[in-house]
């Protein structure tokens, strides 16, 4: 009986748990997983539904994007400015890749949401960026 | 798609102020206040410049 009580006053009374610490190559892949298919590293450290609610938002913002014909910029020497653009498409992944070999993301100039379009593209993919350091940061145990 | 600018500009911002309070805070409670907080923010600022700009002569 002591030794029961002992047991659970000692579960009560003892420090929060250590927050899991993945391994680092682990972590790695994590979030490689998470920046290919956004949400995907917070889904598989076991937080479901803000991995849903990320993969919801980063999503939406690229199609919407890409429904007010947005630009999406690629790789192109003789403009270096526009690396900084590319590097935030970047950010969304493998639906970037997906709309640039389907030849979306063209971007028309004259259309009323272009700027718009161009923004939501941009900033999805540096959410996205944002997210997959959010779950590096779970995944190495700094954050809860 | 045409949204209208006040129309992109609240889906934008309910987008990012969503990730923003997820990313930053830990407590439902607390991502909720913190997620509206940065909603309405956007919004305000939006039409604190929106009004600002208004009488240049763009």
């Amino acid at each position: 009986m002591e030794q029961t009580n002992e047991r659970l006053e000692s579960t009560v009374n003892s420090e929060p748990a250590e927050p899991r610490r993945i391994n680092l190559p682990a972590t790695i892949a994590i979030c490689s997983g998470g920046w290919l298919i956004p949400g995907l590293s917070h889904i598989l450290i076991g937080r479901w539904i803000r991995g849903l609610i990320f993969a919801a938002c980063v999503i939406i913002m690229f199609v919407l994007g890409l429904g007010m014909h947005g630009k999406l910029y690629d790789l192109n020497v003789e403009e270096p400015l526009q690396l900084l653009g590319m590097v935030a498409n970047l950010g969304a992944g493998l639906p970037y890749f997906i709309a640039e070999r389907m030849g979306l993301g063209a971007g028309a100039q004259t259309a009323q949401g272009y700027d718009y379009g161009t923004t939501y593209l941009w900033v999805c993919g540096l959410l996205n960026f944002l997210i997959v350091l959010d779950a590096f940061d779970i995944a190495q145990g700094r954050k809860p | 798609m045409n949204l209208s600018h006040f129309e992109a500009l609240t889906i934008f911002a309910l987008i990012v102020s969503t990730v923003f309070a997820l990313i930053t805070k830990n407590e439902p409670r607390e991502q909720f206040r913190y997620g509206v907080f940065v909603f309405l923010s956007f919004l305000a600022v939006a039409f604190v410049v929106g009004w600002l700009m208004y009488p240049l002569p763009l």
